[in-house]
């Protein structure tokens, strides 16, 4: 019977070569783009999870209370990860790190090289396996490192047995390797190269062992019996305790949620990336949802092709249930050459895919659970669109389809017309979707920062670069190829470096306000094109300018009325504001960043800013910028990178998000349209009779051209006024997010509307002029 | 001693259009024995096809009594009913009615699945009756490579390959051309020799005069 069944369905399929493909086509694209969501679904909820004890390991991040609300920081004091394990029952082992970028020099072979400083407990709570050495005696020499498999290859080739080879980092300190590890999962949140002991990180830093500078990741494992909800207490009790204040509280992370749920708001876990998570599976199976509608819009309306077997089948003996079996079977078979036909597509896309998203997925296809989900959404879609057609098909009376009775098709037409407004309002939803998230990230981007980030080069400072300074200052702007250099602790596009407790003269002197410091060389301003509003800039004698302060616009407001020239701030000592500086932007890009305070003092610089002169064409520039460094500091390789791309990176995520909904809202519509095409040709095949009569009681082309196209037309009006409000609501939604926002504009929807219409247009007219100028004749004579 | 195979008494068949009331059979009293050979005649709209329909169970009575060797068929419900005409009815169409996507064996081998005959009896029942009506040659011939004569035989193969008591054929010859038309009529009348119970729609006074009973209809009576 089955086998009755499937012959019957690759037949039908091979007569209706275009019904077929249009099905065909639409489902694998279905379920090509659910494929490629799923995949990425699947890496990011995979994040840290590659760990033996990953149910047992927590982050340890902390709250901190300012001006009455509480933000979330990654970092924790020194002494914390101790206190947790000796004096918390649960907590089994723990771990201070820190991330630093090495640079690993053998022979010519040089390398950067990102890892952490750790506690010895670390290699156990990670649960980290040796391939040279041995996880016990690994962290014994204090100089000890231990180095990934992938490391040791780039620095010594295949050959991995190093262990007691001496390491050169950054040129100067020597390190001796203990041990080489496994390279760890590719999307862990805190990939690392190498690791070593901690105390190399903390020697002859006094300020590491206090409660207040907080500076360390800190990891800790929990027993397997221990009460989840009592150790969070007690952690988030342990800072107070230890320092007598309760305007910090660490608290425990799973690792496992730290990717995807690590937004806090006022204390409180929010959603974080998991809400793109969701939001992209259910754009997954919406588009599912289109290309299986598609099917049952074409299986319906071609009802009448069907009926006449339908009835012969009955009055053989066939049951209605045996009927709705074969069609069933019939959309089942048809959704695995769908597959199929996507697994073809997955495999040429998904390169392009990877690239689009900068992931590394892979298909993996002999994966029993990519396998099972493949083969699940096949079965559903199958089913699911399967199952309208098949009972109403099923339920035809064979004496009237036998009797060649024109098939009623009353609740199939109201169906079939609702089914097309749902496709098109999804369809149009995406439209305006699309353009709103393009609009928010060009808004963004647009914005003012308060400083110009064209022509500006970063580098990071390593080696001298800061005792010649002035040297290499000089050489440079003597290449003309450069015309601003100046230092700073803290990268002009990012937060951090900040703290409260400051008081000042003026104003209301709320000390819990975050201020971000910013230790910058005295060009610094004319270099990033900062403005100065009121006062002047740093001296370059920075001995004479030590107690002078600039401050943005933002802080001089805090100070109250009036000029803030001449005030004073007290941190550790006394300081005089000396000019206010407009407000710039950093951090998030979203929001309006806090105050800052400048000081001229350069000496604990990280980055080197470069403004380059426009006329000097880049190569021309970076060999004449390069050729300066190489002299000054020789040992380290000549690195930068603009501040305009880093800049660009910044909304990576929001790029994403925008770059994939113009992906989803182009297949939507192809699929949809496909559907409509369908539709489209099997109405004008229904009404070639009525066309026909029409033509020859003198119907102009055009006149039938209108008359088929009008259908569908109202079908995709209604569709834009359904879309609107949903699109409408949704996106307002979704830009509350952001503090620096756009309004949402008309000229959206009418756009979006348009649109819809023209593609529906070129869809349906395509099909329309055919049956127009058919010839009269043919469609008569057949009937 | 030939036993009854089905009786009407008073048998009423009405359609509501719009707010008529339709009358499309009426009153109709009928006996057929095992064995006969039964030709309906009358104008169109009299009701041959209706009345072919309501015995072939495809449509049902609104009125009167319909009985099928002694099973009361208006009391019947749906599933037994479809069972009672599964077992002992074959239908012949006069647009032969073949299924395209299938084959001519498949065609004829449709029934036998509905019925849950196992496979290697299926081949064998459909290739004799290929043998029977000399078509083994085309057993893998699509319905449409066929003229209408071999495709009329290929239905006729269909309705008796579930080894019917009963035969209903709406104009069987209604496509045909004269020669193939008497054909298929010796046809019907030898397997009418061979015990099978026939009655047959038609126009033509040539093909009702291969029956043994010649039954009239105007407008859903019984006129002689």
């Amino acid at each position: 019977m089955i086998l009755n069944y499937i012959k019957i369905a690759f037949r039908t399929l091979l007569k209706n070569k275009g019904y077929s493909f249009l099905n065909i086509f639409g489902l694998a694209i279905g379920i090509t783009c659910a494929s490629l969501i799923f995949l990425w679904v699947e890496d990011e909820v995979s994040f840290n999870s590659g760990f033996e004890k990953q149910d047992q390991v927590y982050y340890v991040p902390t709250h901190q209370e300012y001006e009455g609300e509480w933000r979330t920081f990654n970092s924790t004091p020194g002494p914390l990860a101790e206190a947790m394990k000796t004096e918390i029952p649960g907590i089994v082992r723990a771990s201070r790190t820190k991330q630093r970028d090495f640079l690993f020099a053998v022979e010519d072979n040089s390398i950067n090289s990102s890892g952490r400083f750790v506690d010895a407990d670390f290699i156990e709570i990670f649960s980290l396996s040796f391939l040279e050495g041995n996880s016990k005696e690994a962290f014994n020499n204090p100089k000890a490192i231990v180095i990934t498999r992938q490391t040791a290859e780039q620095l010594y080739g295949k050959d991995i047995k190093v262990l007691g080879k001496l390491l050169k980092v950054d040129n100067k300190e020597d390190y001796v390797i203990s041990g080489v590890i496994e390279n760890l999962p590719k999307n862990v949140t805190f990939p690392i190269n190498w690791i070593a002991p901690f105390e190399r990180f903390t020697d002859g830093k006094e300020w590491t062992q206090y409660y207040g500078s907080f500076f360390a990741d800190t990891f800790v494992e929990l027993s397997p019996e221990a009460d989840f909800a009592s150790v969070d207490t007690q952690v988030r009790n342990l800072l107070e305790k230890k320092t007598e204040d309760a305007d910090s509280k660490a608290f425990l992370h799973s690792i496992k949620d730290w990717h995807l749920r690590s937004n806090f708001e006022n204390g409180e876990q929010v959603d974080g990336r998991i809400a793109y998570v969701r939001l992209f599976t259910i754009i997954a199976l919406i588009i599912l949802l289109i290309a299986c509608i598609n099917f049952m819009n074409l299986s319906t309306a071609r009802s009448e092709k069907r009926a006449n077997e339908v009835g012969v089948r009955k009055a053989m003996g066939s049951g209605r249930s045996r009927l709705i079996i074969q069609f069933i079977t019939e959309a089942i078979i048809l959704a695995f050459i769908a597959t199929f036909v996507s697994i073809l597509l997955l495999l040429i896309l998904l390169p392009q895919f990877n690239l689009l998203i900068g992931k590394d997925l892979i298909l993996g296809l002999t994966n029993p659970s990519h396998i099972s989900i493949l083969l699940g959404i096949t079965l559903v879609c199958g089913i699911f669109a399967g199952i309208y057609p098949a009972f109403y098909l099923s339920a035809f009376k064979p004496v009237e389809v036998l009797k060649g009775l024109k098939v009623t098709q009353g609740s199939a037409k109201f169906i079939r017309k609702g089914l097309v407004v749902g496709q098109f309002t999804i369809s149009i939803v995406f439209i305006i979707c699309t353009i709103l998230v393009y609009q928010q990230i060009q808004h963004v981007k647009n914005r003012d920062l308060g400083y110009n980030k064209d022509q500006l080069i970063s580098l990071n400072v390593n080696g001298s670069m800061i005792e010649k300074f002035s040297v290499i200052k000089q050489d440079l702007l003597n290449t003309d190829a450069v015309t601003g250099v100046a230092l700073s602790n803290s990268n002009v596009l990012n937060g951090g470096n900040n703290g409260s407790g400051l008081q000042w003269t003026g104003g209301t002197n709320t000390e819990d306000v975050l201020i971000s410091f910013r230790l910058v060389s005295s060009d610094f301003l004319e270099t990033t094109g900062m403005e100065l509003v009121e006062g002047r800039g740093f001296s370059e004698n920075v001995a004479k300018d030590s107690t002078s302060v600039l401050i943005t616009e933002s802080f001089a407001k805090l100070m109250g009325e009036g000029s803030a020239i001449g005030k004073k701030v007290i941190r550790d000592e006394t300081y005089t504001v000396v000019g206010v500086v407009k407000d710039y932007l950093y951090g998030n890009m979203y929001n309006n960043s806090d105050p800052v305070l400048f000081l001229n003092y350069h000496g604990e610089a990280n980055y080197m800013y470069l403004k380059t002169n426009p006329e000097i064409a880049t190569v021309n520039m970076l060999s004449k910028v390069e050729s300066v460094m190489k002299k000054h500091n020789p040992a380290f390789p000549f690195e930068y990178t603009f501040v305009d791309e880093t800049f660009n990176a910044k909304f990576k995520s929001e790029q994403l998000i925008g770059k994939l909904s113009q992906l989803f809202a182009l297949l939507a519509i192809l699929i949809s349209c496909l559907g409509l095409f369908g539709l489209a040709a099997y109405t004008a095949e229904q009404r070639s009779k009525e066309i026909g009569v029409r033509k020859v009681l003198g119907a102009s082309v055009s006149g039938i051209v209108k008359l088929l196209s009008k259908d569908f037309l109202k079908l995709v009006g209604i569709s834009i006024l359904i879309a609107i409000p949903i699109a409408w609501y949704f996106m307002q939604d979704w830009l509350q997010d952001y503090a620096y926002r756009i309004e949402i504009n008309w000229w959206v929807f009418v756009f979006a509307g348009i649109a819809a219409i023209l593609i529906a247009i070129v869809t349906v007219s395509f099909q329309a002029i055919k049956a127009a100028i058919a010839n009269p004749v043919d469609s008569l004579k057949t009937e | 001693m030939t036993n009854t195979l089905l009786s009407l008494n008073e048998a009423t068949r009405t359609v509501n259009s719009g707010s008529n009331k339709v009358t499309l059979l009426d009153n109709i009293d009928l006996q057929v024995k095992e064995g006969e050979f039964i030709s309906l005649m009358g104008p169109s709209g009299s009701g041959k096809s209706t009345l072919l329909n309501c015995i072939g169970m495809l449509d049902s009575f609104t009125g009167g009594g319909y009985t099928f060797l002694g099973e009361p068929v208006h009391s019947m419900k749906e599933r037994n009913r479809s069972k009672l005409y599964k077992e002992y009815i074959g239908f012949v169409f006069q647009a032969y009615h073949l299924i395209d996507e299938l084959n001519v064996w498949e065609n004829i081998e449709t029934p036998l699945l509905y019925k849950n005959v196992k496979s290697s009896e299926r081949k064998a029942l459909v290739a004799d009756m290929l043998d029977r009506f000399s078509i083994v040659g085309k057993k893998d011939l699509f319905p449409q490579q066929l003229s209408g004569g071999q495709q009329q035989l290929v239905g006729i193969a269909r309705a008796l390959i579930g080894r019917p008591k009963l035969i209903l054929a709406d104009e069987p010859t209604g496509n045909l051309n004269s020669k193939q038309s008497t054909e298929i009529m010796e046809l019907f009348s030898q397997l009418n020799k061979e015990g099978v119970t026939i009655i047959q729609a038609t126009h033509s006074e040539k093909n009702a005069s291969y029956g043994s009973r010649i039954i009239n209809l105007l407008d859903g009576k019984v006129v002689s």
